[in-house]
């Protein structure tokens, strides 16, 4: 079976707030002169190299496997994911 | 109000309007502040989260008093981690979540403790109590004049935490992030920096933490502690997110916030304060006479109401019956067994044994040097700007709780003093926090009535006030009621510091104290039995109060080498402790004072019982004063070598390797975790 | 002798560290807060330990383009004696002003902890009064604290003798066990480890009080 790379980025759900992208914008990036950036958010991400018959499914799969293991906690945290072929 | 019932005054106690936390005269123009609460709801749902905003929020409650904290303790309880990975995950995340809050705020994690029960299961109960400091003169005298500005100091308003206080009556299972709470110590550790500031500018004239309930409970209750009314604009709130109705900034639990009522001839020192910890910092209303709490939004007014009427939610005499479970507790005692050297290691490695060092390893507990005796040992000690030093313990325990509410609190409350007075000082005064199941249930109600007579009753007799406590209510589990889990932090007062020394061959152990066959919720019966019910240890305040003397007479004329409680795993456990700590081994003779059969004897959890070290030297004397005072003691036998043997008549019932103990001990915790 | 305490958003070592200096060493200290710049008259200076801004992207990240380092740099280069401790180590490698990196402990976790540290590098002003391999016992306290360096740079270190402490046994994962660093000149130094946990008898359970000859060091270079 061909080997997918998916990529999970972790990070807070809209609403809940964000402080280490707090402090890194308003402690540091806009201590410089880089006022046109308004927002900053920290994520986690986490690449998995996986065979699978198809895209799909490795997606599929890897979205089951974060879901079963609590890899993230629902209640905070969102995923976002993201599969190209190949392996890391 | 039931826990009216709980005496309050002592020589030592301090009473100020509008306080969370209590306050304690250590001397020479001083103050210790404490309080406790716990962050159970939140803590079941996101353990990492809660647990770390349950350390912000006390913290806060002691800053609000104009004190510094000095000192956090945590007691924490999950389900069997033995079997239950999900528990594994609330007791690793609820310890980062507070390893990581207290850390960065530089106020040390010096002691605590945590138990692992089934009634727990899927649940978590996070406690966290905290220590202030500071000078007597310091202190915030909480008033408020009309014309006096309102102001919002700290961390943004934001949707986060929404409803929290309400969600904890609802189902855990409601996966609303409104009730998420996300910790930020870096702001709370600006404000702690900010608020001193203000203080020694003396800029403050009331504060208050933002908590439960948020604006809507701060405003309410500092108008109505202060006896003011409160007019305020939800408009001149900071907000994080746009479009907030007026409801949710009222109500969010947004952390790392502080009300603060300041004049208007202060107003612009403080905001330059703020700047300077770039911190926010908004008037958000002034105060009016009368108690009105008026909540406007520009010009329009959304609320206009007696602040009393928020503020004072009575708690309601509900009904209460004897539960019916008391009466199909295991009668039938366990038969012999087989090998007392075997049951002896597996309770030693234990999960409510073993050593907690994974835990306090993690947590910073020296920073801001004044830990002189530091977590692992019965109760920690810090040293204070006025030549004295403080002693700090937290304390419950369940398993004598549920089948014997009463005795199984108050005992609780005397292994908390018990541990304060292994450091040479004297308990001076307690904090409890009780938390119990739906107190609409008769049958919890109960208990709860009970556990609250049992720290009543001790409190009184021993002459030590209760200066705070909460309630908390609702621990549900999917399978039920947790058991009741009074928690009681003591804190005790000493001139020296008494730090124990190991023990050296031919130095002998004593007992002070009579073993009982009570072995009803001991860890004997429920670990290595599976036995829940028998008879809990009971407390006898003389008993309690005879020996505890004796034993703050021995260390203040250091007379002996280092005293230890006897407690969870009885005598057999605590001695090995002794061994292990000291890596020596011991020969122990069982003949003990209260006539105790063989397994109570190694195994019992009777009340007011310690052991002592002395070297020969001092034996004598020690062995005099205990007569003279007559308090029941017992010569157990003397240290040297390496094996720890308990010897029943001639007949040696344990013998085993201290240095393989001592691994087992200090390893297991750690294993268990990381599975 | 005068010492300036640097504080950052975040400091929270700063108040051990003025008491040991004033007094229990009888130094005079000022803190130094990191906006303004440094005072013209400080013989020393030192970063205490904490969680500035957070310990956010990385441990000292943030700090190290604070308006005081520029100050903190010009003095180093004046040959100003400057110590960084736990935190106050991580701004300097941050800014550049020491060599390396600080990376998460091998074990993943915060760790407070006595160890003992060998001394490597007793020229320095901070070490001057420690014989060569002296062991001194001391706490740890970090989450970051594992000292990395890649081979060139730790051969070079080596050459320099810009390794001024190593753990006594393998505590983090550190390269080369390395506890504290120096510049080439020596005198700017930083540890994970925190001296002034380890100066006082009363907090020190080890009964040996040896770690204290770091601040004797320095004392007695002002005198000298």
């Amino acid at each position: 079976m061909p080997a997918f790379v998916v990529s999970v980025t972790i990070e807070n759900k809209p609403g809940i707030s964000d402080p280490e992208g707090d402090t890194i914008l308003n402690d540091l990036v806009l201590q410089g002169a880089h006022e046109a950036v308004s927002c900053i958010r920290t994520a986690k991400m986490l690449r998995f190299t996986i065979e699978e018959s198809d895209g799909d499914s490795a997606l599929a799969r890897v979205q089951k496997i974060c879901d079963d293991l609590r890899i993230y906690n629902p209640l905070v945290s969102q995923v976002s994911i993201g599969v190209q072929a190949g392996s890391n | 109000m039931h826990l009216k019932k709980l005496p309050m005054e002592g020589p030592l106690v301090i009473y100020e309007k509008g306080y969370d936390s209590g306050v304690l005269d250590a001397g020479g123009g001083y103050v210790v502040t404490a309080h406790i609460e716990s962050h159970n709801h939140p803590s079941a749902v996101e353990p990492y989260g809660g647990a770390a905003t349950g350390v912000g929020g006390v913290i806060r409650d002691i800053l609000s008093a104009g004190t510094r904290p000095i000192a956090i303790l945590d007691g924490l309880r999950f389900g069997d981690i033995t079997k239950d990975k999900h528990a594994r995950w609330l007791f690793k995340s609820a310890v980062s979540g507070i390893a990581d809050y207290g850390n960065c705020l530089g106020v040390p994690t010096v002691g605590g403790e945590v138990e692992f029960d089934a009634c727990y299961q899927n649940y978590a109960l996070v406690d966290v109590a905290a220590v202030g400091f500071g000078k007597k003169s310091d202190l915030i005298r909480n008033h408020a004049q009309k014309g006096d500005l309102v102001v919002l100091l700290g961390g943004m308003t934001g949707r986060d935490g929404v409803g929290g206080s309400q969600f904890a009556s609802d189902l855990l299972e409601s996966q609303d992030r409104s009730a998420v709470q996300i910790p930020d110590p870096f702001i709370e550790k600006l404000i702690i920096e900010a608020v001193i500031e203000a203080r020694r500018q003396k800029l403050i004239h009331a504060m208050k933490d933002l908590g439960g309930g948020g604006l809507s409970c701060a405003i309410s209750e500092t108008a109505d502690a202060l006896g003011v009314g409160i007019e305020m604009d939800v408009k001149k709130v900071h907000t994080r997110e746009s479009g907030m109705s007026p409801e949710e900034i009222m109500t969010s639990e947004s952390q790392e916030r502080m009300l603060i009522i300041t004049g208007s001839a202060e107003i612009k020192r403080l905001q330059d304060i703020c700047a300077k910890f770039r911190i926010s910092c908004s008037v958000i209303g002034s105060v009016t006479s009368g108690g009105q709490m008026r909540i406007k939004q520009g010009q329009e007014t959304l609320a206009d109401l007696p602040a009393s009427v928020v503020a004072n939610a009575s708690l309601l005499d509900l009904a209460s019956k004897r539960p019916s479970y008391l009466d199909e507790l295991d009668a039938e005692p366990p038969g012999p067994i087989p090998d007392h050297t075997r049951t002896l290691e597996l309770l030693v490695a234990s999960p409510n044994i073993s050593s907690r060092a994974w835990v306090y390893g993690r947590y910073d507990h020296e920073v801001g040097i004044r830990t002189v005796v530091r977590p692992g040992l019965d109760a920690s000690v810090l040293r204070l700007d006025n030549g004295r030093y403080l002693a700090v313990t937290i304390d419950a325990s369940p398993k004598h709780c549920y089948v014997d509410p009463r005795h199984g609190a108050a005992g609780c409350f005397e292994e908390a003093c018990r541990n304060v007075a292994c450091t040479g000082a004297r308990p001076a005064g307690m904090l409890d926090h009780l938390q119990f199941g739906s107190p609409e249930d008769p049958e919890i109600f109960w208990t709860f009535l009970e556990s609250l007579g049992g720290l009543a009753e001790y409190s009184r007799d021993m002459g030590i006030p209760c200066i705070g406590g909460k309630v908390s209510l609702y621990n549900e589990t999917p399978a039920g009621p947790i058991k009741p889990t009074p928690m009681v932090a003591v804190l005790g007062l000493a001139d020296r510091p008494f730090v124990a020394q190991k023990a050296a061959d031919g130095d002998s152990l004593i007992i002070l104290g009579d073993t009982k066959d009570e072995m009803g919720g001991s860890e004997y019966y429920e670990y290595v039995h599976g036995i829940v019910g028998g008879a809990c240890p009971v407390v006898d305040s003389a008993v309690s109060r005879k020996n505890m003397d004796a034993v703050l007479d021995l260390i203040e004329g250091r007379l002996v080498k280092s005293v230890h409680d006897c407690s969870k795993g009885g005598l057999a456990v605590a001695a090995t402790e002794l061994c292990m700590t000291s890596e020596i081994g011991c020969d122990v003779g069982l003949d003990v004072p209260g006539g105790a059969p063989l397994d109570a004897a190694l195994f019992s959890e009777s009340h007011s019982r310690y052991l002592l070290v002395a070297d020969a030297k001092s034996l004598d004397s020690v062995t005099s004063l205990l007569g003279k005072r007559g308090v029941p003691f017992g010569m157990l036998g003397k240290f040297g070598g390496s094996r720890m043997r308990f010897a029943d008549g001639k007949k040696t019932v344990i013998d085993l390797s201290v240095d393989k103990a001592q691994r087992a001990w200090s390893s297991s915790l750690g294993d268990l975790v990381h599975g | 002798m005068r010492v300036g305490v640097v504080v950052f958003p975040g400091s929270n070592c700063d108040r051990d560290m003025y008491h040991v200096l004033t007094d229990v060493f009888d130094l005079d200290a000022t803190y130094c807060w990191h906006e303004h710049g440094l005072p013209k008259d400080v013989d020393a200076i030192v970063l205490p330990g904490g969680f500035s801004y957070g310990d956010r992207l990385r441990a000292g990240a943030i700090a190290a383009h604070s308006p005081v380092i520029a100050d903190v740099k010009r003095m180093a280069e004046a040959s100003v004696p400057v110590l960084g401790v736990c935190n106050g180590f991580q701004i300097l490698v941050e800014a550049g002003l020491l060599p390396g990196a600080l990376l998460k402990n091998d074990s993943l976790s915060f760790m407070c902890e006595w160890t003992e540290l060998l001394v490597q590098n007793n020229k320095t002003p901070f070490t001057s009064k420690f014989s060569k391999n002296q062991r001194i016992p001391i706490p740890i306290a970090n989450g970051e604290g594992r000292y990395y360096a890649d081979e060139d740079t730790l051969r070079e270190m080596e050459r320099n003798g810009q390794i001024v402490f190593k753990y006594g046994d393998r505590v983090n994962g550190s390269s080369g066990m390395i506890a504290g660093v120096c510049n080439p000149e020596g005198n700017v130094v930083g540890m994970m480890p925190h001296p002034e946990r380890a100066a006082e008898p009363e907090i020190n359970p080890t009964g040996r009080g040896t770690t204290s000859l770091m601040f004797e060091s320095l004392r007695a270079g002002a005198a000298s």
